[in-house]
């Protein structure tokens, strides 16, 4: 690896946003023909410093070199004509775009360049190209009309259509079963082979070791080390990416099997926004105490589901809050019978972004204990002052605005509001979605202290190191339905589901 | 034949249409890339005024040069107007809607267009020179299509092969394929190296010189003369705007929309020389446009119909890259 | 050179302040500018047009007279603006509420009611005829997601003809019919004596009358500053306004605060309409180069937006905008044209536009450092 210069290198680069150095002083490097795992927790900067690979953000300071040249990125189109392709988290893709089209748009090459454009030409090459790496996807579908998984695939369809040098995947598995996971491996390992580079970039650790040749470990904006996968443990890499031993937040599980039905639902069916997964039929139930969690890909109805429920989507079935009908689609009706919401979308629906806190945590309470119509604005100050001093929620005071604060803190003010009326049984989606590690701790503390004081708690959650650490309960969610998981720690049962398959 | 009030209604619905079909061709490319811009009104305003008084003033000779010119003033005019709006909603974020609000309300019968006439002194005097059905008297009575086709003032032509190149730019050609990328997923046209703020500076202000030209088409084949006020244009501009979402973003059917909503304005003028009247014929006649806008856009938004039929789903909101 | 806008993540009141002043003085060298450009003075003519404003004998009296109206339009704008709620009908609703109010004061009045009765009546009159004009689009948009901003626009022109039919094309109850100069040239029907709103004296400047609309404009702020900041519904209001997605977790009817929003906002120009008959026309004007050539509606928007959607600001903007127009009227000629005024205040509103992204946020320049060891301090 020392004769030839790295496909890509970095050099001291640093990135400072209002308010957070998100790189700082990064040198990284990999080779033509290796996959490099990009590893880190939530917050690492990992995100920020494939960006300015890919020639999205520009580095305050720093320099980018390929194969051993260096190169100014003015913008992505400078870093897709060196060769150097990403495939983002959130997908960039123009959804009514087919797929032949999502492909010659932007096409940076010769051939495509011409005025006219003929979008059925590039067919049969999206064919072969394919079905050579196991890609397959028909070129004249719609986005919108794919699957996340299939989606993907027309991103990497689309660095390779780019003849990219560098692939950079942002956790490219997020979305996928296990089994798709598993099929992309191959598929990058093939591209490697012939001498394309891979960067991948994730926080799961089994992954990384899975498929990469070496890692780097980001912490805090810093690259703390670069090690060959195959000579490091997984216990010192691990150690490596969080700075400290691994506590973890563990949660004493068993305990609330005997309390009370809080939350029961029963044949709940709803429609998606696109009218296209539908839930039917959908029954659980959420014990005082208990923690369930609903595991599954992302898109099998698990908004829907989190919406119906908080009734902020029209819905058939029953809900019962401690055995009482609540009325669907009325969020007000769900509030006042006990329905707590955590929103996946903290900043769009969580907190009105631009108001000050005073508004944001009594944004479901405002209509008690008014004077007539008139508001009591010092209670909701002193509350507000409360709710901060008690969350330890990070803000000058009362009046700043929501979305002047971390993604954390944000949380923590949704979190204080939630929990503050009376409270029997919370809906949780995603909650520690894009934060940094701290405060995925708090928020996982906060839950575990809302079941220990007898809150039925319903966990829709991604991420399974997440779900095994707190639930009691495992149900998996899969196009619209749900199958409990059986053996609660048995993650290849917990696999097969999230595949749409059953247990044995 | 030609003098039925269908035939000679068709016929003044293309003429009366065209203005309304360029300010929506206009409209159509700047929404495209995600670009409201309400200011259509006050950009064919001030093209009326300016084509209007470079038809008059500036002496080149023949009259069909000094016509083409005064086209051409009146698409810069409107391209400058709409690079005002273009820099505070691209560049500076601003609010779409208000900048374009504020874009009528400056550029408008009450603003820069009637400041302009007045201070060029150009109101209530004939033009010039004006288009005017240049086709044989023959042709132009030949039934039916004579009136409705061949006697139409070149502009009409001209729209014509405006909507055929802005259908063929949006679907066939990579600048059109990179336009519908940046007004549907700004953020995916830029990681493919396609420049947002560039297109949605460029078709915003080609929008502004279409809306140039609207303009210029009633002060030198409509009216043919400049009133001070909005008196000229009455709206067209906004009706325009409302026309884009009825053609569900889509050149072609612009067309259609803009000869029903222009033979909905002939019908007044029509009914009064044939002293037909029916009720409060003038109230109605008038008001038949603007209501029929209404009812129309109504019946399209029904069930959030615009949007899956083709708003872009950018529309309306600027794009940040560094969203941190 | 390339910039780059970031958010700011701090919010020093002085910079609330300072920004809208450094924007209408930039908007003011502009529009200076513009004046240059065509052969005139610009010191001059700001000198004469501050004069005829508000210096010169009489000018404030003018100047109330047309601020009055832009107050009622301004908050109309400012109620439904502040929601996102983008009703562009005041001028339309402003009409209607002639219309409506004044059929309350001819009625009424012509009957020999007493006069704080029959004001009352018109003055609801107006609002609901205002209101009930606004409706229209606002349910549209309520139930149909129908944009509000095009069917309020287009409803306009139809209040617009409908006034004119109303004095001009038919023997309705608002037209004069009687006497010689209703034979000359159509007029609307002259109110009652009772029916006519009184006015105030102040003892300045040669006796300034402050009409009754100026003390139901300033009673309309505040009512509309109590509405949002100190109630339920303006809470909701705010929450809506801000993130519609937040509004619907928060349990917030969206539909009737559209509805509501509307209604009210529509109220305000019809209060704004009748005050035109009440306080100054005496009878309703249709004549299609009168009142509509006055454009009251349009202007309102410039004032809400300038006045940032606080009804108080709204009152100082309107009065400010108000002498503007006064000024551009009494001065019009060879060195004022027609359309100066319009030109002055959209210019302001850009750069207040513009300057709206400085209060909450940076622009740095962008130096892209070409090596490790420059960028290095």
């Amino acid at each position: 690896m020392t004769a030839t210069a790295p496909a890509i290198e970095l050099r001291g680069i640093r990135k400072v946003f209002p308010g957070v150095v998100a790189n700082d002083d990064v040198d990284f490097e990999a080779a033509p023909g290796e996959v490099h795992a990009l590893l880190g927790e939530n917050g690492a900067g990992k995100s920020t410093l494939s960006h300015i690979m890919s020639g999205l953000y520009r580095p305050d300071a720093g320099e980018i070199l390929l194969n051993g040249a260096p190169v100014l990125f003015h913008s992505p189109a400078d870093a897709i004509d060196a060769g150097v392709c990403m495939v983002h988290q959130h997908f960039r893709l123009v959804d009514r775009f087919t797929v032949a089209e999502n492909l010659i748009l932007g096409d940076r090459r010769g051939a495509g360049r011409s005025f006219r454009i003929d979008p059925g030409a590039v067919v049969d090459q999206v064919r072969r190209l394919g079905e050579r790496y196991r890609l397959p996807v028909d070129p004249r579908a719609r986005i919108w009309q794919l699957s996340v998984g299939e989606r993907q695939r027309v991103e990497i369809l689309k660095a390779l259509y780019e003849e990219a040098k560098v692939l950079i995947l942002d956790e490219p598995t997020a979305v996928l079963t296990p089994d798709e996971a598993d099929t992309l491996f191959e598929t990058l390992r093939e591209m490697v082979q012939e001498g394309r580079t891979v960067i991948f970039i994730s926080h799961k650790l089994h992954e990384v070791t899975a498929v990469s040749d070496r890692v780097t470990v980001l912490r805090g904006g810093r690259a703390v080390a670069t090690v060959a996968t195959a000579e490091a443990s997984p216990r010192s890499i691990a150690s490596l990416m969080v700075g400290r031993e691994l506590e973890g937040v563990q949660r004493r599980r068993g305990a609330a099997t005997e309390g009370e039905t809080v939350l029961s639902v029963e044949g709940l069916g709803a429609e998606s926004h696109r009218a296209r997964t539908t839930l039917a039929g959908v029954d659980l139930a959420v014990r005082a105490g208990e923690i369930v969690a609903v595991a599954g890909v992302a898109g099998n109805g698990q908004r829907e589901l989190a919406e119906a429920i908080a009734g902020l989507r029209p819905r058939q079935g029953t809900v019962r809050i401690e055995g009482r009908i609540v009325r669907g689609g009325d969020p007000r009706a769900a509030y006042r019978a006990g329905l707590g919401y955590v929103p996946e979308d903290r900043l769009g629906t969580g907190v009105a972004p631009n108001l000050p806190l005073t508004m944001n945590i009594e944004l479901k309470s405002y209509r008690h204990g008014t004077a007539g119509p008139f508001l009591r604005l010092r209670r909701m100050w002193e509350r507000a002052t409360e709710a901060i001093r008690a969350y330890e929620i990070k803000a000058a005071g009362p009046h700043v605005e929501a979305d002047t604060l971390s993604g954390g803190n944000i949380q923590k003010v949704v979190l204080a509001r939630e929990f503050g009326g009376n409270l029997k049984a919370l809906i949780a989606a995603s909650p520690t979605r894009g934060l940094d590690v701290s405060a995925v701790e708090t928020v996982h503390r906060h839950l575990i202290d809302a079941a220990d004081r007898g809150v039925g708690v319903l966990l829709i959650s991604e991420d399974l190191d997440e779900i095994l650490a707190l639930a009691d309960r495992i149900l998996v969610m899969y196009e619209g339905s749900l199958a409990p998981v059986r053996r609660r720690d048995d993650i290849d049962e917990i696999a097969v589901l999230m595949a749409g398959g059953s247990p044995e | 034949m030609n003098n039925s009030l269908i035939v000679v209604l068709i016929a003044s619905g293309v003429t009366y249409g065209t203005p309304i079909l360029f300010g929506a061709l206009g409209e159509l490319l700047a929404e495209r890339s995600g670009v409201l811009n309400l200011g259509v009104e006050g950009m064919m305003l001030v093209g009326a005024a300016m084509g209007f008084w470079a038809e008059q003033r500036i002496h080149i000779g023949s009259g069909a040069l000094s016509l083409i010119l005064g086209l051409a003033v009146a698409a810069f005019s409107g391209t400058v107007m709409a690079a005002i709006h273009a820099f505070l909603v691209v560049s500076l974020r601003a609010s779409q809607i208000v900048s374009g609000l504020a874009l009528t309300i400056f550029a408008g019968g009450l603003g820069l267009s009637s400041y302009l006439g007045t201070d060029l002194n150009i109101a209530g005097v004939p033009a010039t020179h004006t288009f005017h059905a240049f086709f044989p008297n023959t042709m132009q009575n030949w039934p039916i299509v004579g009136p409705i086709v061949f006697g139409q003032n070149p502009l009409v032509y001209f729209s014509w092969l405006c909507v055929i190149a802005v259908a063929y730019y949006l679907a066939r050609t990579r600048p059109g394929l990179n336009v519908r990328a940046v007004g549907e997923a700004p953020g995916a046209a830029d990681a493919m190296g396609i420049s947002v703020a560039k297109y949605r500076y460029i078709h915003t202000l080609v929008g502004g010189a279409f809306a140039g030209i609207a303009g210029a088409t009633f002060a030198l084949a409509i009216t043919p003369t400049w009133n001070s006020g909005d008196s000229l244009v009455q709206g067209a501009g906004w009706i325009a705007i409302a026309l884009v979402i009825f053609s569900f973003w889509r050149a072609e059917l612009c067309l259609v929309g803009a000869y029903l909503f222009g033979a909905a304005q002939a019908l007044q003028p029509e009914l009064q020389a044939r002293n037909i009247s029916l009720g409060p014929t003038d109230l109605w006649a008038n008001s038949l446009p603007y209501a029929a806008t209404v009812i129309v856009l109504a019946a399209v938004s029904w069930r959030g119909a615009s949007r899956r039929l083709g708003a872009p789903a950018a529309l309306g909101v600027a794009y940040v890259r560094e969203d941190a | 050179m390339r910039f780059t806008v970031e958010r700011r993540l701090d919010l020093p009141r002085w910079r609330l302040v300072a920004v809208p002043i450094v924007s209408i003085a930039l908007g003011l060298v502009l529009a200076g500018l513009v004046l240059l450009v065509t052969g005139h003075n610009p010191l001059s003519s700001y000198r004469q047009l501050f004069d005829a404003a508000f210096v010169s004998t009489g000018s404030l009296d003018q100047t109330l007279i047309s601020a009055t109206p832009l107050a009622f339009t301004g908050l109309a704008a400012a109620a439904a603006f502040r929601m996102r709620v983008f009703n562009i009908g005041a001028e339309g609703q402003l009409y209607i509420g002639s219309i409506t109010g004044a059929f309350f004061g001819l009625y009424f009045g012509g009957r020999g009611a007493a006069s704080p009765w029959v004001i009352a009546l018109m003055v609801l009159g107006g609002m609901a005829g205002g209101a009930a004009w606004a409706s229209i689009a606002g349910a549209l948009r309520a139930f149909f997601g129908t944009s509000e901003i095009l069917t309020s626009l287009m409803l306009n022109y139809i209040a617009g003809y409908l006034l004119t039919y109303l004095v001009f094309d038919s023997e309705s109850y608002w037209r004069q019919t009687k006497g010689f100069n209703a034979t000359v040239f159509p007029t609307g029907k002259q109110l009652p004596h009772n029916a006519v709103w009184p006015a105030w004296t102040l003892h300045t400047q040669g006796g300034i009358g402050v009409p009754l609309g100026a003390f139901l404009a300033v009673a309309a702020a505040i009512f509309l500053w109590v509405l949002y900041r100190r109630t339920r519904f303006g809470f909701e209001v705010q929450v809506l306004g801000d993130s519609e997605g937040a509004a619907r977790y928060a349990g917030v009817r969206t539909r009737r605060k559209v509805l509501s929003v509307m209604a009210i906002s529509g109220a305000i120009a019809g209060l704004g309409g009748v005050s035109q008959v009440g306080d100054f026309g005496h009878s309703v004007d249709g004549d299609p180069n009168g009142l509509q050539r006055l454009g009251y509606g349009y202007s309102g928007i410039v004032v809400a937006a300038l006045g940032r959607y606080n009804p108080f600001a709204v009152l100082l903007v309107a009065f400010l905008l108000g002498g503007l127009e006064n000024a551009g009227n009494s001065l019009q000629g060879a060195n004022f044209p027609s359309g100066l005024v319009g030109v002055i205040e959209g210019i302001i509103l850009f750069t207040t536009l513009g300057g709206e992204l400085l209060i909450r946020h940076r622009v740095r320049l962008l130096r892209t450092p070409k090596t490790a060891a420059e960028a290095m301090p």
